[in-house]
């Protein structure tokens, strides 16, 4: 599965993950109550742009994740 | 590790790039040099928790291939982001009960770039017994701060990459006492109580909740605590020494045993990490008598607050630089 489509379930809250990666959660909790009190199309590009921008980032580190939000 | 003032000085005139925790009479005899530090008499060392005021935490940063240190107040915190390095991690210090650090707590969480740029670090203090001043020092300064954050900026080589985790030994079940507020504040009267609206020290008092034991909140599975430092039945307000958040839930954390068991417990899954920062809270080690008693893989100051992308209470705080 496409990342940016788990991306949209995790931010919409259509699907629950909790990763081991303390930076990823505080990321999917913050997007979460962002798009929750704005549930705009905008918001929600916004939020995928950061979480885009941090599994960039810090994809090294987030193998396991990646394999699992796959699964979505 | 903890060391001689002279074992400091030495580090500090090869032009290591350190951070450092140690009472303020220690710090104030420290050369200019590449480091910051915070004040704190108390350390968890690989012996065990000591209080101590004639050695120095000194964490050496050989990992950085560049670094640079920052002095922010209030206004200018949260360019902290601003100024750290692509690739980097930003080691942040602020004295306890500072406006910086008041603000900071208050605005992290909704700053998407401390997620980008790893910010670890902690809140400085003092010897609770004799009383003093939390401070931080900017050691390319040699200037201290009672009010304003200091902040080590370093860079990473390319082939690696910070992050940041947390040992939490408190939790929360879904079934506990919700407890909601309606602004992000540090000092709380009326709350909701299972939707029900009651003052947070009426519900404490009669329900004789341990003040020992936070509110816990559930981030994506990541629990973040907030610690009660205060109650009082007369004003009916909570004092606490991190703020609560409008729209997060939480719930008062189950009760802890025994810490250094629990610590012991939930440190077998982190055995193999070699962690370049960690420090714990003060409350971990008064509650839970952690003085003699160890926490591997981790040692460090014992800390008026910890940071992890945001403030943090009643936590371990660690940093690691990986392979990418």
């Amino acid at each position: 599965m496409d990342l940016d489509l788990a991306f949209k379930k995790l931010i919409m809250k259509q699907a629950n993950y909790q990763s081991g990666n303390l930076g990823l959660n505080l990321l999917i909790s913050r997007l979460q109550s962002r798009y929750a009190s704005k549930p705009t199309q905008e918001e929600l590009e916004n939020s995928l742009q950061e979480m885009r921008a941090f599994f960039a980032k810090y994809d090294s580190i987030l193998q396991k994740d990646i394999e699992m939000l796959k699964k979505l | 590790m903890l060391v001689t003032l002279e074992q400091a000085e030495k580090l500090i005139l090869e032009g290591k790039v350190l951070h450092i925790a140690a009472d303020e009479s220690l710090l104030n005899m420290l050369p200019k040099g590449n480091w910051i530090a915070g004040t704190t008499p108390y350390f968890i060392t690989e012996q065990g928790g000591v209080t101590c005021k004639d050695r120095l935490f000194v964490n050496e940063l050989d990992c950085a291939v560049g670094h640079k240190i920052s002095v922010y107040d209030k206004d200018s915190i949260f360019n902290i982001t601003k100024d750290a390095y692509p690739n980097g991690l930003s080691f942040l210090v602020m004295p306890f009960a500072s406006e910086v650090a008041v603000y900071f707590a208050k605005e992290a969480p909704n700053s998407g770039d401390l997620i980008m740029n790893p910010t670890v670090g902690w809140i400085s203090g003092y010897d609770l017994a004799a009383g003093g001043s939390a401070k931080v020092f900017d050691g390319s300064t040699g200037l201290s701060y009672e009010d304003k954050a200091v902040a080590l900026h370093i860079c990473l080589p390319d082939d690696k990459i910070a992050n940041l985790g947390i040992v939490n030994i408190f939790s929360i079940n879904e079934g506990d006492t919700k407890i909601e507020f309606a602004e992000d504040t540090l000092s709380v009267s009326k709350c909701l109580i299972n939707g029900e609206e009651m003052y947070l020290s009426d519900y404490i008092l009669e329900n004789k909740i341990d003040t020992q034991l936070p509110l816990v909140a559930d981030y994506n599975g990541s629990y973040i605590n907030v610690s009660i430092k205060s109650v009082s039945a007369e004003n009916k307000t909570v004092e606490l020494y991190a703020p609560v958040f409008a729209g997060k839930t939480y719930r008062f954390s189950s009760p802890v045993s025994d810490y250094a068991a629990s610590f012991a417990e939930r440190l077998k899954e982190h055995e193999d990490l070699k962690p370049v920062f960690s420090c714990n809270c003060i409350l971990n080690y008064l509650y839970g008598k952690l003085e003699g008693k160890a926490t591997p893989p981790f040692a460090g100051p014992v800390t008026f607050g910890e940071i992890a992308y945001q403030l943090l209470n009643q936590t371990l705080v660690y940093a690691v630089v990986a392979d990418k």
